[in-house]
């Protein structure tokens, strides 16, 4: 593994999530000065940023970006190899990335519901909803991608 | 004297907690009490509910077994298992998972 994945902070190497955020304001920026104008032209959206996945999803709206930001909190601790637990005990956080999806969301209830304690996990599960801890699921879960 | 006595073993045990189970013994354990759901080796669960064990964090094993041995998590069928499992069982079964062979896999 190089430095640059070992110690994302310092690389900006966060990027995918950050970026991801970054490069949806000039987005809403567009939309938004599209609809001041009465919506007369279609703006066009940057390749890079197929509007396809957020048009097919109109009742969740927010939905994609509280993926991203889901997994933010996520890579902060599972995604450092070796990273350990500071509180109220130490020990490695569990490696995650090819479980099952199944077992991935129940993990993810069992902190929602305090079947499992851990004070960070049950403070971030319990602001996720089902559909997000279900696409986190798929993100790490099943086979190396 | 007696704070030397502590730091001593406050040491001891930190450095003890590292990896003080034995692969081989927690080898025989797991395939007694462990196969059935998880497989042998931890990799092959029988169940997608059921994690995968191999590959795993000693020390995330232990205090998982631990947590369901006392009741911190609070699952009952692990719970039973958990329940008859001793410290050393405990330690054995986290060094022989750990090192096994495992599609867990590192990932941001």
């Amino acid at each position: 593994m190089d430095s640059s994945s070992r110690f994302p902070l310092k690389s900006g190497g966060l990027g995918p999530h950050y970026n991801n955020q970054m490069s949806r304001l000039p987005f809403s920026a567009l939309i938004g000065a599209a609809l001041a104008c009465g919506a007369h032209a279609q703006p066009k959206p940057p390749a890079d940023k197929a509007p396809a996945a957020q048009e097919s999803r109109p009742a969740t709206p927010g939905a994609s970006q509280s993926v991203d930001n889901a997994l933010a909190m996520c890579v902060g601790c599972h995604g450092i190899r070796g990273y350990k637990t500071a509180f109220p005990s130490v020990y490695h956080v569990p490696r995650i990335a090819g479980q099952s999806p199944t077992y991935i969301v129940n993990a993810l209830k069992a902190y929602q519901s305090g079947e499992r304690s851990h004070p960070s996990m049950r403070g971030i599960a319990g602001g996720l909803s089902e559909e997000t801890m279900k696409e986190l699921a798929e993100y790490y879960g099943g086979p190396a991608k | 004297m007696t704070r030397l006595w502590l730091l001593a073993a406050l040491l001891a045990f930190t450095f003890s907690a590292q990896a003080a189970g034995d692969a081989e013994r927690g080898r025989q354990k797991a395939a007694q009490v462990c196969a059935a759901c998880h497989g042998a080796q931890g990799n092959k669960p029988s169940d997608p509910s059921q994690p995968i064990l191999a590959g795993q964090y000693y020390d995330y094993l232990v205090r998982a077994l631990t947590d369901y041995k006392i009741g911190r998590r609070n699952n009952p069928i692990m719970k039973g298992f958990a329940g008859q499992l001793s410290q050393q069982d405990i330690e054995d079964l986290a060094a022989w998972f750990s090192s096994q062979e495992s599609p867990l896999h590192d990932q941001r």
